[in-house]
């Protein structure tokens, strides 16, 4: 279309076209130099910590490409690292699974079924996302205390579950919005009760959208630090990004350790995102805002 | 069916906001939890309202976290979608590439996003420093996050890094929707790059700027981490903006009939905004849902 468009300027005003390749080869460069500035300035910090985390305490700071080392790795998980990723992987992971299994039945019942007051209930649900969690802090913690869920996974997951629902059936009821009803109301007439309806009919074809927003979900989840800090107070029950504050604010001379973790703490969410990042904005720009 | 949904919601959400809204008529404090509070009335919102720290904690949270954020969000976001999709970009293939890369900071977990923020913007090691004053731009490292004149640009720059990627790519995924029968159109009828951008384009990306701009909006209203984890607040109170103030009054005055009286404000806000959110989003989806 641009190249219809120069030809058109060409026909028209052929004495100027010399003097515009100069121009139009200027804003080129101009706009690559910009493109390369912002890609430098988006990646090179969490490109700086992957770097830095392999590098020995002497030689973090100076730049150097030299001597490589594991060690940074080591001593951090020496020091009892794992324990804490391992809490968050089975805090989110647990968290996300229950999240979404309960979020694609109400945005199912949401998008499919008629009821009394739906449009209430569905804005009440969504409100939630727009709800700031700071001040749940003080009740839940008095509620958790109350019932024994202080430091356990039960709490955690039960809190991250509450977080996550409101956005994840926000965005399945988006994508359900693009699996025809026929299908699954065809279902229906031949006699298939409702949740096998769900499970067996609509889940796989929106299956794209459910992996999406268990995706984020569990970005939510993993790198979840308010009530994290409230409702953990034993060292071992600790997740990640707690353990990762403390180290950096108790170890701020262990730069090296405090990259590694912060490695450790990335590199889940990066190898999540690389693959779903067009479903997932698409998701956000189309799926979920019809026109 | 909805039950399970609902078992989460009302015992995370209503259980707790009545408890709060409760709490916030007492003098209720940290250490008398068992004992409870004294109702006092609305003597803690009328604190709020006729002391100064509260006026600047709105600001704050209004003007400096909120407003400027989000504006600095979208229209980078804006500006951002449209560099990577412009004809330069796609001459030499770097779209894709651009894409794939803008995820790095998305899917860098907000505590690391500090981590690392808090060492670049360092005085000493940070790169910022050593870059500004290898160039000849300053004579002496600035402390960025204990400089009250540097620390709110800092702290936005800091929070834009890890929210802009997502912005970006919805923004472009939006962009990339323009039918190109009507640019073409546009383009045929004689209308400039910059004017087809205005009107053709733009119009077109409305509805995923107007909901990009709403959800923006309360997920940094709302947010605690980025503030209290970058600067805690400091220098002295000079960043404390709502979260932080909430946190602060319940787990370092121990005062939490005052506190909950912060969060209900808190809440009041962000359900009128949620209001307008619904009216303008969820309306439209419900419409077309039901």
């Amino acid at each position: 279309m641009a190249r219809q468009l120069e030809a058109v300027e060409v026909q028209v005003l052929p004495r100027v076209r010399g003097r515009r390749r100069w121009g139009s080869l200027l804003t080129e460069f101009l706009i690559l130099a910009v493109a390369l500035l912002v890609l430098t300035v988006m990646v090179y910090p969490t490109a700086w910590i992957f770097f830095a985390s392999f590098k020995t305490q002497e030689t973090l700071f100076s730049g150097e490409f030299a001597d490589y080392t594991l060690a940074n790795y080591m001593r951090l998980f020496e020091s009892g690292f794992g324990v804490f990723v391992l809490n968050s992987l089975t805090i989110a992971l647990m968290a996300v699974v229950i999240s979404t299994f309960v979020a694609v039945i109400a945005a199912y019942v949401f998008s499919r079924k008629r009821f009394r007051w739906k449009a209430a209930v569905f804005g009440s649900v969504m409100l939630g996302q727009t709800f700031p969690w700071i001040i749940l802090v003080t009740p839940v913690f008095i509620l958790f205390a109350r019932l024994g869920l202080l430091n356990t996974y039960k709490g955690m997951i039960f809190c991250y579950v509450a977080v996550t629902l409101p956005f994840s059936v926000y965005l399945l009821v988006g994508y359900l919005e693009s699996v025809p009803r026929s299908l699954d109301e065809a279902a229906i007439i031949d006699g298939c009760p409702p949740f096998q309806v769900i499970w067996r009919i609509v889940f796989p074809i929106m299956l794209p959208g459910v992996v999406a927003t268990a995706t984020y979900s569990f970005l939510l989840c993993w790198s979840e630090y308010l009530f994290a800090l409230a409702f953990l107070t034993k060292t071992e029950m600790k997740t990640m990004p707690l353990a990762l504050y403390a180290f950096f604010g108790e170890h701020t001379t262990e730069w090296g350790q405090v990259m590694a973790a912060s490695a450790l703490a990335t590199l889940p969410t990066l190898a999540l995102f690389l693959p779903l990042q067009t479903k997932l904005s698409a998701g956000l720009a189309a799926g979920s805002v019809k026109q | 069916m909805l039950l399970p949904a609902f078992f989460f919601l009302v015992l995370f959400y209503v259980y707790p906001t009545l408890y709060n809204l409760m709490n916030s008529f007492t003098d209720l404090s940290l250490y008398g939890l068992r004992r409870g509070g004294n109702w006092i009335g609305v003597r803690n919102y009328v604190e709020l309202m006729t002391g100064k720290e509260f006026r600047r904690v709105l600001y704050n949270t209004t003007v400096w976290l909120t407003l400027t954020g989000v504006s600095v969000r979208i229209v980078l976001g804006l500006l951002l979608a449209f560099l990577i999709n412009s004809d330069t970009l796609k001459k030499y293939r770097l779209t894709a590439l651009f894409q794939v890369l803008l995820i790095v900071p998305w899917a860098t977990p907000p505590i690391v996003a500090v981590v690392i923020w808090r060492w670049m913007l360092d005085p000493r090691a940070g790169v910022v420093n050593t870059l500004l004053v290898g160039s000849g731009l300053v004579a002496t490292p600035v402390a960025f996050l204990s400089d009250v004149s540097y620390v709110w640009p800092a702290l936005i720059t800091s929070i834009t890094w890890n929210t802009l990627p997502l912005v970006t790519l919805t923004f472009l995924a939006s962009l990339k929707s323009v039918p190109g029968e009507l640019l073409e159109a546009a383009a045929v009828d004689g209308a400039t790059k910059l004017r087809r951008a205005r009107y053709v384009v733009l119009p077109h990306m409305m509805p995923a700027i107007v909901i990009m701009t709403l959800m923006s909006t309360f997920w940094t209203f709302n947010n605690f981490a980025y503030v209290w984890l970058t600067t805690g607040a400091g220098p002295g109170l000079h960043t404390n903006v709502m979260a932080t103030e909430v946190y602060l009054k319940a787990f370092v005055d121990n005062r939490l009939g005052y506190s909950s009286a912060v969060g209900i404000v808190m809440a009041a806000l962000m359900t009128g905004f949620g209001l307008v959110y619904l009216r303008l989003i969820a309306q439209r989806q419900l419409r077309e849902a039901f």
